[in-house]
């Protein structure tokens, strides 16, 4: 007997259990993301907007739930027994202990392999390098002409022309007429796009699309021809294929894509009032700049100009003149003055001729008086009053009666003559008093 | 397949859009103050150059509308398309029509 090493059985609970399968199916990318194909079983549209139904083929069933907010693009109505392609996640619903796929999408199953056939091609293209970034040109800044590939008879090249002519009043549109759904259309698209890029058409850019449509309506813009056409367009070209959730393939290869029709008009032209605001806002700064830094140099200048040097450069000398003349005059006048003083000095100054009189006078006087004087001590004056001179016989004068005896001969000078005597006596004295000595 | 990329040559040397940058250019140049007079009434002479270009640019456009038609001989010829004035609608849907196949 063998005896076998049995490991103990785990034993989980409902919980646990089942926490693991949610986890293992929810996580499980193979799970995740994928299409389911089958025929549509006990429909169930609630009023809530969930969308509930069972999902069969030959051999199976899975519960489908599409849910409000992911089906509100669907555009068919459900029915029983539609075959259809769903897209979503398969989910665990552990209260039921119940799995379904959670689905975001629902297609028609013819669909299914047009999506097919686009995805294939999508991946080629891509491959091949046709939607790279780098590929793809710069939108010009100012068309002058816009080229439309599109219906004539639709919305869309009505909505171009009025959102492009309210943009851009003179702008030039030249629309290439196609067929924008139907096994024909895309030979139509191409032929469009290739006239329009004909260096004759002028065409500076190019709008090529449709207004909205289903999933087949749109086709020919996922169409390999219509593609390529996009991708060669020398002129720059803008897809402007209405579309609900899939981008049709030319997005990708044309230089931009727009949502819609009208949005491709509004990308393509630009608003002229804005433009010519912007010029005309760029060009009054630039004048407000200059004038103001004009008026600046203006200041400046005649801050400079007005300087009294400049005005009036002769200033300076006229104000030395000025000063000049005016010591000149206080010169002069001082002078003036100095000589006037000195005049009136001199004036003040008795006359020399006066003043020599005046001395000569006072001289003349003085030696009149002196020779009064002298004249009255004169002999001759004494003789005019009557006086004599006693001479001797030497004619030496006698002075006392000593020098003379009786009988001498003595001479009298008299003021006119001389008197020869004889002397008869002497007599001491005479009439002069007696008591005077001699 | 290979793509040439390359882009319209233009006749004009110079761009409404490189215009319209030279002329903020202009403007802040001379905002600056740090231009001498002479420099600064030059800029200003090419500012009004510019302003004048970009404002003629502005109106070269002659707003027409034109449909591509299939002549009788096979060849491309334009047929203009009378639009509304003040609206942009068409004024006669009619003459909207056909294909260039």
């Amino acid at each position: 007997m063998i005896i076998n090493n049995i490991l103990e059985p785990k034993v989980f609970s409902v919980s646990e259990i089942t926490r693991k399968l949610k986890s293992t199916i929810e996580r499980n990318p193979e799970f995740t993301g994928i299409w389911l194909k089958g025929e549509i079983y006990n429909l169930t549209v609630h009023s809530s907007g969930h969308i509930y139904f069972t999902l069969k083929d030959e051999n199976a069933v899975i519960s489908v739930v599409f849910f409000k907010n992911a089906n509100r693009h669907l555009k068919i109505k459900l029915e029983d027994g539609m075959s259809v392609l769903v897209f979503g996640n398969i989910t665990f619903f552990d209260k039921r202990g119940s799995y379904q796929i959670n689905i975001s999408q629902l297609q028609l199953e013819g669909i299914g392999e047009l999506q097919k056939r686009i995805e294939q091609l999508k991946a080629k293209l891509i491959k091949e390098g046709i939607f790279d970034a780098d590929r793809k040109k710069r939108i010009p800044f100012l068309p002058k002409r816009i080229g439309v590939v599109t219906s004539p008879t639709g919305a869309a090249i009505r909505d171009i022309i009025k959102v492009a002519l309210r943009r851009y009043p003179n702008i030039e549109i030249i629309l290439a007429p196609a067929k924008v759904q139907g096994d024909d259309a895309p030979e139509t698209i191409v032929r469009g796009i290739k006239e329009l890029n004909k260096p004759e058409m002028k065409i500076d850019i190019i709008i090529a699309g449709r207004g909205g449509g289903s999933f087949e309506d749109l086709m020919p813009f996922n169409e390999e021809e219509v593609v390529m056409a996009f991708y060669t367009s020398e002129v720059p070209i803008i897809s402007a294929v209405g579309h609900e959730i899939d981008k049709p393939l030319c997005d990708f290869a044309a230089d931009l894509a727009a949502p819609t029709p009208s949005a491709a008009a509004e990308i393509a032209v630009p608003e002229k009032m804005d433009l010519a605001n912007e010029i005309n806002y760029y060009f009054s700064r630039i004048k407000n700049a200059l004038f103001s830094y004009l008026r600046e140099c203006n200041t400046r200048y005649e801050n400079i100009i007005n300087k009294r040097i400049l005005k009036d450069p002769l200033e300076i000398i006229y104000n030395k003149e000025l000063i000049l003349t005016d010591i000149e005059n206080r010169l002069v006048s001082q002078m003036k003055d100095m000589i006037n003083n000195y005049r009136n000095r001199l004036l003040q100054i008795p006359d020399i001729n006066i003043l020599i009189k005046n001395i000569l006078n006072k001289k003349s006087h003085e030696y009149n008086l002196h020779l009064n004087s002298i004249e009255q001590l004169s002999p001759l004056s004494v003789l005019k009053r009557g006086y004599s001179i006693a001479l001797d016989g030497g004619r030496g004068v006698i002075k006392s009666i000593k020098d003379v005896n009786v009988n001498d001969k003595i001479d009298l000078q008299l003021i006119d003559g001389i008197l020869h005597c004889t002397l008869d006596s002497i007599e001491k004295g005479g009439i002069i008093g007696k008591n005077k000595k001699q | 397949m290979e793509k040439t990329k390359s882009s319209k040559t233009k006749n004009e040397k110079i761009t409404f859009e490189d215009s319209l940058k030279k002329l903020e250019e202009i403007a802040e140049k001379l905002e600056n103050g740090e231009l001498g007079l002479e420099s600064s009434i030059n800029e200003f002479e090419n500012g009004i150059k510019l302003a004048k270009f970009c404002h003629e640019k502005l109106e070269e456009a002659e707003r027409k509308i034109e449909i591509l038609q299939k002549g009788d001989s096979g060849k491309v010829k334009k047929k203009e398309i009378k639009v509304k004035e003040d609206t942009g609608e068409l004024m006669d849907d009619e003459e909207m029509q056909g294909s260039l196949l």
